[in-house]
């Protein structure tokens, strides 16, 4: 499949631009994401009560306070959702086959039988209800420090979750990343907020005039793949 | 009154008797130019070096047709000229022709009696030597499969379905016989201008048309040879004269451009990247550097040497050109990086610096440079609109086999932003062409395939 | 029954590096010849074209690039006493798939070992006597030397294209070179790429210890270049996505950029993609291979491809998964250290520091993967074994090849993994930190070997390969020695702070973090059948007409990135093929 324009055929009159049949094409619209707020996105995978707990656990994973944006901003909960809709969230790419040891240790890799839209499903609820054993409450209605407190549970493994849910924060602490510094046409990074706020010129790739430029801060900032500039 | 009609019965009588001659009596064909024995035969591969050299794939081999089987559209103001089967089939190609019939076709422009369109450059292909012309009849005779394709007729509206309109262009169009006139220059000089006025046909695109839309100037010695001309409303550039591109390569670099479409400036793309892929590509390298000879010394240049080999293999390295004092500003304006920079500027760092670089230099033989490029300059911004759009890129030649295709930016900028950009490229580095407009992008937009 | 293709004189099993050298220079020889990749066909326009290819998510981090774990994989164990489980999702190594494999999307490091690493035992033997080979370490020399495989690691050079500057010319050192590497007969065919910042920093740090510093040798064009077969390459731009991706630029050294558009242009070459070979096919008496057996993704069914010879293409992994299923060479067996296939696994011992300066400004987004400086002092052949306590080296390398901020983001020891404080710790650190990185050699073991796995199977029903895998001490002290003496120039660096990330003793094998991708072993060269799965040709002991390539034929892995000795072997097997084999098909050796 080429790129290039196939050139036109050989015609042997000079005219100006008479001699060209028009076919009626599509005009090539400028496409770029048109701007979407998070209270008005509506999930392709997540459940309502999806939703609100990955928006607020991503919100403390990336709090919006302080300089730069927060995953809120970014829109990470939209881009966690478009993946687990995807070849990402079915793991089509992975080798799913069983049999599954879920108690592997964790330097054996992913072992659990869950993909991660699976995972997500199955996790959230799990640790809800830990949620309610230690304050009578669903995550979304603690106190952002008392999420915090949760979190960090989740992280070190005290929330004493099944095996197969065991690789749930990781997961989630990854995907939040991946939402904040991914290329915005993926959901995220809204804005391309996350990139302006460290100084990553995104999809610019081409420096060959500034690698001499030592000990200077790259001043211009990012272009992203769809060429939104910021 | 008896007397005057009587006189104008016969002027009438005349007139009819002149049309008629005109229409009927046969065209004198050109015999041929040199005395062959008639068991004379070409050295093996001759036709089929001259069949490349003349192109005659180019027309007579249609999209995912059987070579030179004909059946490709070509078009014309005037409508659609399907390219005749030229394979030896009897009852749809040229199977029964005789070596008389061949030549009248490539020298006359007749056709059994009948005139070609001279989309048929018979108007360059008439230069050709006897031995050429019986060589590549040879050629197609023998070793060409024969195939049966029956190509539709060519129907041009009233009047110029009439064919024996052509004779009376012909007698406009062809000025001069038929015969090559060598230029006072050695035996490399005189071999690349063969291959240049005939085979080579350059004039049917480098030279202006006559209003009768005639190549005006097929040989050396006219006034406007090779002093560009104009394709589908895309400018092809003058060879000759103050500003062509060509002044400033050197014939090394001139030879490999042909033999490779790719050489330290620049890289054909259009019409020309399918001369080199069809054509120019398979001419050997004695012949390369005599068309560049040619073309380099045709005002009474001195003669350049060349290296015998055109465009060798490696291993070689050449680094990427710094800007020169023309190009200064605009690379340190590029270089500076500031987020207040304009917006041409800015765009052209999202999206062409990688290759073309803030020199605007390019790489040599593989990214061109914009600067003083003939096709970013033209006074149609058409093709550069359309690059910019939609790519380009050169076929795999046997001496540079690359493959090399630039990628399109029709999905990531809209209009505003390729008129701006293209208006950037053509006043950066001392360019001095003028602005973009977004209604002439969005027109080539609109004409570019899916 | 499978269909039938017509016979060819010589089938190819995977178009990368490999399989392309041995088709283009096979070609010249007029036999035909069929290439079959598994996976889909891959030009610079439109598969890496820019800018989609600048995706860090879909490229980096979700491998779009890689051969997929549910298209074939391995299972992995530390040991023979755990039960090896599939390596699901891909983290520590990541073969390819597609035209053009590995070279597609590797960083361009093209290395020629030192000539004491091409006859290593001999040269322990001969320096220090063998009783400082650990018990259970299986190190051997290759049956090449460094001076037969000279011409082919230039022919290499020459062929991809490499960017950097020799230090050795024929015996005579050269300033700003490397001045402990093996001769060369020519110099590099293009000069040093620039250098950043950090590696001007480390240059300067290593010349006031009295270290030697040179330029990285890349596989990345610092001009416009052309090879010997007329293709073509660019001078890189720096832009920062080079492992993982394909090149945009024409700049990376690839099958591409070097040779499959010649290629292409050899009326006696053909290749299919989606075309997975599933075993090479037996003559009766068991002497000689009569092709392979693949599988046509787009028919959905199973083909022949009978041929007069077999050369075996693809990924290391997966050579030593088609010998294993083919029943060529006898399957290794740890117990009794007999058999070959599947033996001498080997993979690569690395490590790193990480500094942190507040003030200075890196731009760690402007770089390449062969970007840096190098040196070589602490390298096999500088080492002195037996009062070090271990057998090895490491080559040390300084220079940004990617600031991408989803894999590439260096925060301090004890930064907090999210919250705030991540939050703040990005924006203090990005720009402002720079790594050395220490890349060392790796013996082969009994312990470390590559076999038929029991359970777990392939989308074919062929059993997975199972990597029996872990750590080992002799190179887990070679790396501590690292640590001390890369942590020294670090120090001497004046950071602000300091990261050093080296396994010690003891360390367990996480399939998890990205570690390289030269897996090497499994099809070893060899003096005798006893001992290797191919001759000093590459030629199948079993199996006169089988040749096969790639770093399975490695003994042992060397200190440095594989590629510029897989590219050498190609070179000299196929010269074997040429000069000696077609006249006469028959056992060499």
């Amino acid at each position: 499949m080429s790129d290039s324009l196939p050139p036109s055929r050989r015609s042997f009159l000079i005219a100006s631009g008479a001699g060209m049949a028009l076919s009626s094409l599509p005009f090539y619209a400028h496409s770029k994401e048109a701007p979407v707020s998070l209270d008005q996105y509506e999930p392709g995978y997540f459940t309502a009560d999806e939703w609100r707990f990955v928006m607020a656990a991503t919100a403390r994973l990336i709090p919006s306070e302080g300089d730069g944006p927060g995953a809120l901003e970014t829109h990470v909960p939209v881009f966690i959702d478009r993946q687990l809709a995807g070849e990402y969230g079915s793991a089509k790419d992975w080798y799913m086959a069983g049999p599954h040891d879920p108690t592997a240790s964790p330097d054996r890799g992913w072992q659990t039988p869950l993909n991660p839209a699976q995972l997500y499903r199955k996790a959230i609820p799990a640790f809800n209800a830990w949620c309610q054993l230690r304050w009578s409450k669903d995550f979304t209605e603690l106190s952002t420090e008392q999420q915090d407190q949760a979190l960090t549970a989740l992280q070190k493994g005290e929330a004493e979750l099944n095996p197969e849910l065991s690789v749930f924060f990781s997961t989630l602490l990854s995907n939040t990343k991946e939402g904040y510094f991914a290329d915005p046409m993926h959901g995220g990074n809204y804005g391309m907020q996350a990139w302006s706020y460290i100084g990553f010129p995104g999809a610019r790739a081409s420096y060959m005039e500034w690698v001499d430029q030592h000990n200077v801060k790259y001043p211009l900032g990012p272009v992203s793949i769809k060429g939104e500039r910021a | 009154m008896k007397k005057a009609l009587r006189i104008l019965g016969v002027l009438v009588v005349l007139v009819v008797l002149a049309a008629l001659a005109f229409i009927y009596v046969p065209v004198q064909t050109t015999p041929p130019n040199e005395q062959l024995a008639a068991d004379w035969q070409p050295e093996t591969g001759r036709g089929e070096y001259v069949m490349r050299a003349g192109d005659c794939m180019a027309c007579h081999t249609a999209d995912g047709g059987s070579p030179l089987a004909g059946g490709r559209g070509i078009d014309s103001p005037l409508g659609t000229i399907w390219s005749s089967n030229i394979t030896p089939d009897k009852e749809t190609g040229i199977g029964n022709w005789t070596l008389d019939q061949f030549r009248a076709a490539m020298v006359d422009g007749v056709v059994n009696g009948k005139h070609l369109y001279p989309a048929m450059p018979y108007e360059n292909y008439r230069f050709m030597s006897e031995s050429d012309i019986r060589a590549l009849y040879a050629y197609l005779m023998n070793d060409v499969k024969p195939v049966n394709n029956a190509v539709q007729a060519t129907e041009l509206a009233f009047p110029f379905n009439l064919r024996f309109g052509l004779r009376a262009w012909n007698w406009l169009a062809l000025s001069g016989d038929s015969t090559f006139k060598p230029m006072d220059g050695d035996e490399q000089q005189i071999r690349g201008q063969y291959l240049v006025e005939g085979a080579g046909h350059c004039a049917a695109c480098h030279s202006p048309r006559t209003t009768f839309m005639a190549q005006d100037g097929t040989r050396l010695g006219d006034a406007n040879f090779l002093a560009g001309g104009e394709l589908e409303g895309w400018s092809v550039p003058a060879l000759r004269g103050p500003g062509a591109s060509i002044e400033k390569w050197s014939t090394a670099e001139l030879a490999a451009y042909l033999g490779t479409g790719r050489n330290v400036h620049a890289i054909a793309n259009g019409e020309m990247a399918l001369a080199v892929e069809h054509s120019l590509q398979y001419l050997n390298d004695k012949d390369l550097n005599a068309m560049a000879v040619f073309l380099k010394t045709m005002d009474g240049q001195a003669v350049q040497e060349a290296p015998k080999q055109v465009a060798a293999p490696g291993p070689h390295a050449t680094p990427a050109a710094r800007a020169d004092e023309a190009g200064q500003a605009t690379a340190k304006l590029l270089t500076a990086a500031s987020p207040d920079m304009p917006l041409g500027a800015r765009l052209y760092l999202d999206n062409c610096a990688g290759c073309h670089f803030v020199t605007g230099k390019g790489a040599p033989e593989i990214f061109p440079e914009l600067q003083g490029n003939a096709m970013v300059l033209g006074k149609d911004p058409s093709p550069l609109v359309s690059v910019i759009l939609n790519g380009t890129a050169i076929a795999s030649t046997s001496r540079r086999p690359m493959h090399l295709v630039m990628q399109g930016y029709a999905d990531r900028l809209n209009d505003d932003e390729v008129a701006t950009l293209a208006s950037f490229v053509r006043s950066a580095w001392g360019n001095n062409a003028a602005a973009v407009t977004p209604a002439q992008v969005s027109q080539v937009r609109s004409s570019s395939p899916q | 029954m499978a269909r039938i293709e017509k016979k060819k004189d010589v089938v190819i099993v995977g178009l990368g590096w490999t399989g392309a050298i041995a088709g283009i220079e096979l070609a010249e020889e007029g036999l035909e010849i069929v290439a079959l990749e598994r996976g889909r066909d891959q030009n610079t326009v439109p598969e890496f074209k820019y800018p989609n290819q600048i995706d860090e998510l879909t490229y980096g981090v979700r491998l779009k690039n890689m051969q997929h774990p549910s298209q074939q994989t391995v299972t992995i164990r530390r040991n023979d006493s755990e039960t090896a489980l599939p390596y699901r999702s891909m983290g520590s190594f990541l073969p390819a798939n597609g035209v053009g494999g590995a070279g597609v999307h590797w960083n361009g490091l093209l290395w020629r070992p030192q000539p004491e690493e091409i006859q290593l035992r001999s040269y322990v033997k001969e320096k220090w006597g063998e009783s400082i080979i650990p018990e259970g370490m299986n190190l051997m020399d290759y049956p090449v030397t460094y001076d037969e495989l000279e011409p082919f690691f230039t022919r290499f050079d020459l062929v991809a294209g490499i960017s950097g500057k020799a230090g050795n010319l024929n015996g005579k050192i050269q300033e700003g070179g490397n001045p402990f590497e093996g001769w060369r007969s020519q110099d590099y065919p293009m000069p040093p790429m620039p250098r950043t910042y950090d590696s001007t920093k480390f240059e300067a740090a290593c010349k006031a210890m009295g270290y030697h510093p040179f330029p990285a040798p890349g596989g990345i064009a610092s001009t416009a270049y052309v090879n010997p077969y007329g293709m073509q390459m660019a001078p890189c731009n720096f832009c920062g996505f080079c492992e993982r991706f394909g090149c945009y630029q024409y700049s990376k050294s690839s099958p591409q950029t070097a040779i499959l558009d010649a290629l292409r242009r050899k009326p006696n070459f053909t290749y299919r993609t989606h075309a997975e070979v599933l075993r090479v096919e037996s003559s009766p008496d068991g002497k000689t291979a009569t092709g392979v057996t693949y599988f046509d993704a787009v028919k959905q069914e199973e083909v022949f491809q009978p041929a007069d010879l077999v050369i075996l293409s693809a990924y290391q992994l997966n050579n030593v998964h088609l010998l294993l299923v083919s029943g060529i060479g006898k399957p290794y067996d740890p117990a009794t250290n007999e058999g070959v296939t599947g033996k001498n696994y080997a993979y690569q011992m690395n490590g790193g520091v990480n500094m942190f300066f507040k003030d200075a400004n890196f731009n760690p987004f402007i770089g390449h993967g062969s970007n840096g400086i190098c040196i070589d002092d602490f390298s096999v052949n500088q080492n002195d074994f037996g009062k070090l306590g271990f057998i090895g080296g490491a080559y040390w390398r300084s220079g940004t090849f990617n600031g991408q901020p989803i894999r590439s983001m260096i925060l301090p020891t004890d930064t907090p993994t999210w919250g705030a404080a991540w939050k703040k710790s990005i924006k203090e650190w990005y720009g402002h930190t720079m790594s050395i990185g220490t890349h060392g050699s790796h013996m082969s073991y009994r312990a470390n070997h590559l076999d038929l796995d029991p359970t777990y199977k392939d989308p074919h029903g062929r059993p997975l390969m199972r990597m029996t895998f872990n750590w080992q001490e002799n190179d887990l002290k070679m790396n501590q020695y690292m640590k001390r003496k890369a942590g020294e120039v670090g120090h001497a660096m004046k950071p602000d702070m300091m990261r050093l990330g080296f396994k010690d003793v003891g360390a367990q094998y996480d399939v998890r973090p990205y570690q390289t991708t030269h897996n090497t072993g499994g099809h070893i060269m060899s003096d005798s059948p006893l001992e290797g799965v191919v001759n000093r040709y590459c030629q199948a002991w079993d199996k006169h007409n089988v040749f096969v390539m790639g770093a399975g034929n490695f003994v042992q892995n060397t200190q440095y990135n594989p590629t510029g000795m897989v590219g050498a072997l190609a070179f000299w097997t196929i010269h074997a093929i040429r000069t000696l084999y077609l006249r006469n098909p028959r056992a060499l050796v």
